[in-house]
């Protein structure tokens, strides 16, 4: 069972990396070193899905190469792979267990010096985004207390990596929809630009600016911003201007 | 983490039910919902960008709208401070006599029939995009549940907005913001016409507009619109 003073001191530090300059794999090594802390094991590693579905190694409690090659090794078999696809806790407290339920991925375990191994999905509603393995040096059944403890933990890095991805869609909506509108009012300033300077009204001047656009190949957005910012004089749009 | 954490979901799930579109009119009918929530006579929801108005979204009622064109005219208001301070504010009586903000805004906004004004900013994560405006005619300080509410609502019009620029493609405006008032456009083709006039940069050509238009009492668009047609030059 987890020391509970430790337990909440996780918690909260899991918590604090979430404000502010949220950056995810700080915050995945925080939560692998934090489980090493917590739960008596002596590695833990972080693979999260990319774009394809494809595990990816994220975060190690330590550098060791071979944890960073265990984790990779688990495309298509290991605990980490099988509580992602299954999106559910697997536990193994043997070696004999590891190598009956992995065959492929047991030696190399063995190799690394590990004999027991576990690993919670990263998920929310149904979508998995990656997984937590745990790794001992001796024969090490968590238990269900134990269990808990790092789903909580998995869930809290799950939320936050969401809570992430979130900000960044919004961010990039919010920078078209300004850019969007900027470019409109933008047309009308050039539109004024063409029609005062070529002495012609602002419907024909939008005609002269559409016809350069065309005929350059650029966009009208662009075409309007250099007319403003004055990089393409508006003598140059009105027909027969030599270009 | 975001904004949004501040609010009580319960207060959010009922806002955004209020704001939900009826399907005639998004737009409209975000800010008729937007006056209704926080109980007011009226609302206006704005869009900003570095402290320049990109486009009213809505105004509830002629009132409203005669004040958000009071804000883009003079370029004060309580949309321009509610987004520089990205903090609300709130001004029960622009009658009252220590009402020193806004000395322009004020006058007009009290001839428009408007006694309290309330600018509440818009924030995606943390970066504002614009304001939410409330008006009401008679005056008073609105209650700490409108208060509330009004934050909540000015979250919830923000994401609206949001969602429908994400079904636009990129480069493209979203559907429902295509047709912003026209005579913003009048204003912004006679900006293009002074800075030539004037030999000024466009952001300059705006200022010499609105102090033209407010030094001759006259709403900007009707000053664009002289300028457009001719019969006003500057330089």
């Amino acid at each position: 069972m987890a020391d509970q003073q430790l337990l909440v001191e996780t918690l909260v530090a899991l918590a604090d990396t979430l404000v502010d300059d949220y950056d995810v794999i700080d915050f995945m090594q925080t939560l692998a070193e934090r489980s090493v802390d917590l739960l008596d094991v002596s590695a833990a590693g972080i693979m999260l899905a990319d774009a394809d579905g494809r595990l990816r190694h994220a975060a190690c409690s330590s550098e060791q190469m071979r944890l960073v090659e265990l984790l990779e090794l688990q495309l298509q078999e290991g605990p980490c792979f099988e509580a992602f696809e299954r999106q559910t806790a697997v536990r193994s407290g043997t070696f004999e267990e590891v190598a009956s339920r992995w065959p492929r991925f047991a030696p190399k375990a063995r190799e690394g010096g590990f004999v027991a191994v576990s690993a919670v999905p990263l998920r929310l509603r149904g979508s998995a985004l990656g997984a937590l393995n745990l790794f001992s040096d001796r024969p090490n059944e968590l238990d269900d207390a134990d269990l808990s403890v790092v789903q909580a933990m998995a869930d809290i890095a799950t939320i936050g990596m969401l809570q992430e991805r979130l900000i960044h869609d919004q961010s990039v909506l919010t920078t078209q929809l300004q850019t969007a509108l900027e470019s409109r009012i933008v047309i009308e300033q050039a539109k004024g630009i063409v029609a005062e300077r070529n002495r012609i009204d602002v419907d024909e001047a939008f005609q002269q600016i559409r016809r350069f656009t065309r005929s350059a190949n650029r966009r009208l957005s662009d075409t309007a911003r250099a007319i403003v910012d004055g990089s393409l004089t508006a003598e140059l749009v009105a027909p027969g201007a030599s270009r | 983490m975001t904004g949004s954490h501040a609010f009580d979901p319960e207060r959010v799930e009922r806002v955004s039910a209020a704001l939900a579109s009826d399907g005639q009119d998004p737009r409209r009918s975000l800010c008729v919902a937007s006056a209704g929530v926080a109980r007011v006579s009226g609302a206006g929801v704005v869009l900003i960008m570095q402290g320049r108005a990109l486009g009213t979204v809505c105004a509830s009622s002629a009132v409203a709208e005669a004040a958000e064109d009071l804000q883009f005219t003079l370029g004060e208001g309580p949309c321009v401070d509610a987004f520089s301070t990205r903090a609300p504010v709130l001004v029960p009586d622009l009658g009252a006599d220590d009402v020193v903000r806004w000395p322009s805004f004020r006058e007009g906004a009290l001839a428009a029939g408007i006694r309290g004004a309330f600018g509440f900013p818009i924030l995606i994560g943390s970066v504002c995009i614009g304001a939410l405006n409330l008006y009401h005619e008679r005056p008073g300080a609105l209650s700490d549940e409108q208060v509330a509410d009004a934050a909540v609502v000015a979250h919830v019009a923000g994401h609206t907005v949001l969602g429908w620029q994400s079904v636009a493609g990129v480069g493209s405006l979203a559907r429902q913001l295509e047709h912003l008032p026209a005579n913003r456009a009048v204003v912004h083709q006679a900006t293009g016409m002074i800075s030539v006039q004037a030999s000024v940069r466009v952001d300059d050509a705006i200022a010499v507009m609105r102090a033209y238009a407010f030094s001759t009492n006259r709403p900007i668009t009707d000053v664009a619109t002289d300028v457009v047609g001719g019969t006003v030059r500057f330089g």
